[in-house]
């Protein structure tokens, strides 16, 4: 029997020709051809199916039947502007960029605007982002197909020296409509040497709407540089969310990244990490939560190419009835990758005994004189600490959210920036507090 | 006033209460002896409501209400406490939170509303420094770390704070120094007064030099077998459980 390894949707090549001439940048014959072969060589492999071992955990059966339109750029309305509220952190002073349906949404918009950091949007200015479409070193078939459909995206270029002041705030918003909206947007972001910035970015979308948001970003830190990178994930609960990004991490560069995964049915998240000099670290962490019906995903890789480099993982999952979570976590280092430090740590709560929580660690280690940890568990609330927090008198909810609370506490607890910790917190009680556990 | 009757009490099937009767009016300070596997922590589990402890037959009443039907943070809500013999570590909550979250649960259970914040912090402070902990620890999280006789001023600290009607101490004194002991002692007798009750349950006469109960009992084999005043403590450590006639494990 032959094992079938991808998915095929005859459709999404129709939807392709249907809209190829209004598309971002259709006038434009390079962004032509890379739209085209992109979208020829998606065809031919396909959707990646259950039996591609990197997509064990995430099904995606479904792409097979279900039929995605690119999203079209919305009107002004008040749904927008509830989003973005939810979404914006007001407390942090500084530039946000808004993308609504996979549009930039000037009116909720303020590019970042200091010396040193250049900033461009794909719709704006197609030909900034050129160098990277047309370049298919790392495309997976989901990476071609978001490469043929691109909407939109953002381009930051921070020179080097510059330290920029304020996070910069992206938000991406899926409002409400009667059609399945693809949403495929693209980031590049690059750090010269010593160059700083952090970056926040959001997405957030319809409650009761099937889409289906895809990102690709990718990041370059030149030597020295440091680039933070959060991510809050409150996709509606039908949601398909997906993240791929690729970053590269120079000489003693400083890369981390964090994400919340709270919303979405499911969510996907890959991080493909390469070191390129060495005494450079890579910090990658987040909790997730799920609930009935709710699939979250993340997959991360780190390439320790170079010597003396180190890595942390750290990811906390919370898992109530009905939800389901993997954490595919691998690290390879390299025949000549020696004093490399690389540590892994993935724990899992389950609050119900319907609820999954997948751990898998993998450590490819072809030097000799390495340090490298992985742990990973998956256990239940403990019935003493529940015990005596209520015999002081908290209820059983209110005792149950303080120890998820405390088990994800962990991921952020050591952020340097209060607002950002008190944020993540306060978005993580909020999916405790939510009643609508089936 | 605490009215526990015929209460019989299992664990994993095996009777262990088989039939208590005790009677604790406000103001009043009960302790409770008796040797190893008397049922003494299981009483005290029993009243404040732990899973797994199965009420076979009996009652138990707390100002005429059914503590019995109540879960363990109403019977908090109505003037409970439970000091444990081994306070629990909660890696992640720090005290403050915890007793923040324990006293405005308390509050609004009692139809009040939460504690304003400064007051709030005003009161832990002070009740932190009366009992001698170091106010850096109300900012760490719950006895993580804690030394056993940190734990139990710990203990103190969260009993001082909420200001129990009712206080179940089981085995507060268990494995502590004289120091820890008296600091132990120090916040039982604070909590002292016409309007509160307290039940210590020990192992040792050594707190009652401390704390000089009203009534004492002696439990034995799931039952209360003596009751008596101070001097049966007394009596109890001159002779032995064997001297007053009670043997450990009577069948």
């Amino acid at each position: 029997m032959v094992k079938i390894l991808h998915l095929h949707n005859p459709e999404i090549g129709k939807h392709f020709e249907g809209i190829r001439s209004s598309l971002t940048g259709a006038d434009q014959a390079w962004l032509g051809a890379v739209r085209e072969e992109a979208m020829t060589r998606f065809t031919n492999t396909g959707i990646p199916g259950p039996k591609v071992e990197e997509w064990k955990y995430t099904n995606l059966g479904f792409l097979a039947n279900e039929n995605f339109a690119v999203g079209t750029k919305a009107d002004q309305t008040s749904e927008i502007k509830a989003f973005y509220d939810a979404a914006y952190l007001a407390d942090i002073a500084g530039p946000v960029v808004v993308f609504v349906n996979g549009h930039i949404y000037p009116a909720l918009s303020s590019y970042p605007d200091e010396e040193g950091v250049e900033f461009s949007v794909f719709s704006e200015n197609t030909s900034a982002f050129r160098d990277t479409l047309e370049s298919s070193d790392q495309a997976s078939s989901l990476n071609d197909l978001n490469r043929a459909m691109v909407t939109d995206g953002y381009r930051l270029d921070i020179a080097a020296g510059v330290q920029v002041r304020q996070p910069i705030q992206i938000i991406h918003i899926v409002t409400s409509a009667t059609d399945m909206k693809l949403i495929p947007v693209r980031s590049q972001v690059t750090a010269s040497k010593g160059a700083k910035a952090r970056i926040i970015e959001t997405f957030i979308g319809a409650e009761n709407e099937r889409y289906w948001g895809h990102m690709i970003s990718e990041t370059t830190l030149h030597d020295a540089a440091d680039i933070s990178l959060i991510q809050f994930q409150l996709q509606g609960k039908q949601a398909i969310h997906m993240t791929e990004l690729h970053t590269t991490v120079a000489e003693k560069a400083n890369f981390s990244h964090m994400s919340l995964q709270l919303g979405a049915e499911i969510s996907r998240t890959e991080l493909i990490n390469s070191f390129t000099g060495e005494y450079a670290h890579i910090d990658l962490r987040g909790a997730y939560l799920g609930r009935v019906k709710q699939s979250h995903d993340i997959y991360t890789r780190i390439n320790h190419d170079q010597p003396n480099c180190q890595s942390n993982q750290l990811y906390r999952g919370v898992l109530d009835e009905g939800g389901k979570s993997a954490f595919q976590g691998k690290v390879v280092v390299a025949r000549d990758a020696q004093k490399t430090n690389a540590d892994q740590s993935n724990k899992n709560l389950l609050l119900s005994r319907k609820a999954e929580a997948n751990a898998k660690p993998e450590l490819l280690i072809y030097a000799d004189d390495v340090k490298c940890s992985h742990g990973a568990t998956v256990g239940e609330m403990d019935a003493n600490q529940l015990f005596y927090l209520r015999s002081r008198g908290l209820d059983e909810v209110a005792a149950k959210g303080l120890l998820v609370e405390a088990f994800v506490a962990e991921v952020f607890d050591d952020m340097d920036d209060e607002i950002l910790r008190d944020a993540f917190k306060a978005k993580a009680a909020g999916w405790l507090s939510r009643e609508e556990r089936a | 006033m605490l009215e526990i009757k015929n209460l019989h009490v299992s664990v994993g099937g095996k009777e262990i209460l088989k039939g208590v009767n005790l009677t604790m009016k406000s103001g009043e300070v009960h302790a409770i002896m008796g040797p190893n596997g008397a049922g003494k922590s299981t009483l005290s589990y029993a009243i404040c409501g732990k899973d797994g402890y199965e009420i076979t037959e009996g009652t138990v009443t707390y100002n005429g209400k059914d503590l019995l039907d109540m879960e363990p943070d109403q019977r908090a809500g109505e003037g409970l406490f439970l000091g444990f013999q081994y306070p629990v570590e909660i890696p992640g909550v720090s005290n403050m939170n915890f007793l923040r979250s324990a006293l405005n649960s308390q509050r609004r259970y009692r139809g009040g509303k939460d504690m304003p914040a400064v007051e709030f912090l005003k009161l832990v402070r002070a009740k932190a420094k009366e009992l001698d902990m170091d106010a850096e620890m109300l900012k760490r999280p719950v006895n993580v770390g804690f030394s056993g006789g940190e734990k139990k001023r710990n203990e103190m600290v969260q009993m001082a704070v909420l200001n129990p009607s009712l206080a179940v101490l089981d085995e507060t004194d268990s494995g502590l120094d004289i120091d820890a002991l008296k600091v132990v002692s120090d916040g039982i007798n604070r909590l002292r007064s016409p309007e509160n009750s307290i039940l210590m349950i020990t192992h040792y006469q050594r707190l009652l030099d401390y704390v000089v109960p009203d009534f004492v009992h002696i439990m034995a084999d799931g039952k209360i077998v003596r009751t008596g005043d101070k001097t049966l403590a007394i009596d109890l450590e001159e002779k032995g459980y064997v001297g007053l006639g009670i043997t450990e494990n009577a069948a």
